[in-house]
């Protein structure tokens, strides 16, 4: 009965680790290095979130090439980055990431330079979005969508208007406030509301955004970075600090939420795909770049991601009744989310877990 | 007896490779992890240093172990109020009720424990199942605040951990000697001095055991905190994460993992050492 107890606590300790390592990496198949002049019978291996191409999207590009898209998942930038830095650029043909992770993988060299004859409809990228930080010589990667960190709320639940990030300190919002759990985005913010740019080395400047972002905890109920939206759907929170598609999301739910674009200015961050360095399979991640950028078909793509469209051909496609939460407006003021030095890092990291104490604390 | 020896070997050394390999090895890949530098792009410098730990001193990281003590002592403490009861009582009855009772235990556990601190949070959440049933009947007017509380994340702790209790106990308190109660009661004491003489000291060791797979376990289950606490209970586990991603100071990371296996380890001696236990039964 005891080696049987034993046997039993062991079995449930083993699927309880199981259960509590959900990000574990996929296992990885070989890929044929053989270079056939058709793509057809090959492998494309894309690296990237989970739920970033509508299914309608690879299966046509798979039935027009021949070739295999295989989707492996990363949860976040850090471990795409670990992985390809572990294979040394190799392994993955296609990898779609946040901006600021694509110039340390750069950096690094682990991203090759596009062939641009391979991709004649780059040209239809938003000019606007080009030659930011992470690729100033647009040499390196395609940009796929803008992320525009907003605020979201439900007027019903709150009885005065917000416009900007200073209102997020009003005493009335005690205990309603849903925060993505984005570090640099939310004290960025803070930052933003001090007047100071979201990209500041300063340090003494970042600690007093620590304070400032500390004396919001009474304010916060969540911090959590994925399906935000769903605490102001449900009625947890009545105000959210979301990223983009959390907002398309969000509005596509509940039409009669509001979104503050707010008036001190907004950071915003960009998802690229890029070739690695000694990616299997270029000649078909140069094809699916190709591809999705065709208009009709990026149309397609950000409909389904609901981030902000950076392929100008693209708009027209757009479905009317989405173009405002698609279309980037005129005239916005805003700046990107760059990698600051690892001193600044190291305070930021350390303001985040302080904040996250000081909400616990103030429940 | 050469024979023997070879089958012996055989037998055992997969598990002793695989002990080397995939325990041993990382542990010493940690420990050594956590004296190197980070260099100025983030990457590690076998250079020794003994900033990491000094990092760790830090009030703010000193304050994530605390919290993550606090709240193992909580949910070690509900699961035996709420498990001791339950194994000595599944104990007591018949064998095929003991059957079901197991059943009932482990039926559970063939859902992954993510997904059932997602149900959790369905559960608790504003207008959900629960409020929905309380407003219907009445008890209460308008949606309670329940999910993105301590409470909610103790709740699912125990309810994590809960099973690991009552098995441990109920395996020691299955294979006592009921006589010994009946021959205490003949001679004279009560059935509490009776219980609190023979039963519970003979049931001890089974629920050390349940402490430690309770208390151990509850250090490092930081994913209930995110899902049911909404991230504002910031554990050692999360901190550990947060360093090994947006972080990017593995070193640092390595140290708060060796000092987290350290404290564990010294709780566990102080456990046997005070309740005098000489293994974890069942386990060891």
């Amino acid at each position: 009965m005891k080696k049987r107890i034993a046997a039993m606590i062991s079995g449930v300790l083993v699927l309880m680790l199981l259960g509590g390592c959900q990000s574990g990496g996929t296992a990885q198949e070989s890929v044929s290095t053989e270079k056939m002049a058709s793509l057809s019978g090959q492998e494309l291996i894309l690296y990237t979130w989970e739920g970033m191409f509508p299914d309608e999207v690879i299966s046509e590009f798979e039935a027009k090439t021949g070739c295999e898209v295989v989707y492996q998942n990363f949860t976040y930038d850090e471990e795409m980055l670990e992985k390809l830095t572990q294979t040394d650029g190799g392994e993955y043909d296609l990898v779609f990431a946040d901006d600021y992770i694509i110039e340390q993988a750069i950096d690094a060299g682990l991203v090759q330079k596009l062939d641009k004859a391979k991709v004649p409809n780059i040209e239809n990228e938003n000019p606007m979005f080009k030659g930011q930080f992470f690729d100033k010589t647009n040499e390196y990667t395609v940009n796929y969508g803008a992320g525009i960190p907003l605020i979201v709320y439900d007027p019903n639940a709150i009885d005065f208007k917000i416009s900007g990030y200073h209102d997020l300190w009003n005493e009335k919002l005690k205990g309603s406030i849903a925060l993505i759990g984005n570090n640099r985005v939310v004290t960025g913010m803070v930052l933003m509301s001090m007047g100071e740019s979201m990209n500041t080395e300063d340090i003494n400047r970042i600690e007093e955004a620590g304070k400032k972002l500390q004396s919001l905890a009474p304010n916060v109920r969540l911090i959590k970075d994925d399906n935000t939206q769903t605490a102001l759907l449900t009625g947890e929170a009545s105000v959210a600090y979301l990223y983009t598609s959390q907002v398309y999301d969000a509005l596509n739910n509940n039409p009669d939420l509001k979104v503050v674009v707010p008036e001190e200015g907004v950071g915003f961050g960009l998802m690229a795909g890029f070739i690695p360095s000694k990616a299997p399979n270029s000649e078909a991640a140069h094809a699916f770049l190709d591809y999705i950028m065709e208009p009709k078909t990026f149309a397609q793509c950000t409909e389904f991601t609901g981030y902000y469209c950076t392929n100008i051909g693209a708009e027209t496609f757009i479905d009317d009744s989405k173009k405002n939460m698609l279309v980037v407006p005129d005239g916005l003021k805003g700046e990107m989310i760059e990698n600051i030095g690892i001193a600044a890092n190291d305070v930021h990291q350390r303001i985040w877990t302080e904040f996250k104490a000081a909400a616990g604390a103030a429940e | 007896m050469k024979k023997k020896k070879l089958g012996l070997w055989l037998t055992v050394m997969p598990l002793y490779l695989f002990t080397l390999v995939f325990v041993v090895g990382p542990l010493i890949y940690m420990f050594v992890l956590s004296f190197c530098t980070r260099g100025d792009h983030y990457e590690t410098v076998m250079t020794f240093t003994l900033d990491n730990y000094k990092k760790v001193a830090e009030p703010v990281y000193r304050n994530t172990f605390m919290e993550s003590i606090k709240l193992a002592f909580t949910t070690t403490i509900i699961t035996i109020l709420l498990g001791y009861p339950f194994g000595y009582f599944m104990a007591k009855l018949s064998s095929s009720k003991k059957k079901i009772m197991m059943a009932l235990i482990m039926v559970p556990f063939w859902t992954s424990s993510l997904v059932r601190m997602y149900g959790w949070s369905i559960l608790l959440q504003s207008n959900g199942i629960l409020d929905k049933i309380l407003m219907g009947i009445g008890i209460t007017q308008k949606p309670l605040k329940l999910l993105y509380t301590y409470p909610a994340v103790v709740s699912g702790m125990v309810y994590a951990l809960l099973p690991f209790m009552m098995l441990a106990v109920y395996s020691s308190a299955e294979k006592m000697d009921w006589l010994l109660v009946e021959a205490a009661r003949d001679l004279g004491a009560s059935a509490w001095k009776a219980f609190w003489t023979v039963t519970w000291k003979m049931t001890l060791p089974g629920m050390m055991t349940g402490v430690v797979l309770t208390f151990v376990p509850s250090m490092g289950l930081f994913f209930v905190a995110d899902i049911l606490g909404g991230n504002k209970v910031p554990l050692v586990g999360n901190v550990i994460q947060e360093q090994l991603t947006k972080g990017r100071n593995w070193p640092f990371a390595a140290a708060l993992s060796v000092i987290l296996m350290i404290m564990t380890s010294l709780f566990i001696a102080i456990y046997r050492k005070v309740t005098g236990a000489k293994e974890l039964e069942g386990l060891m």
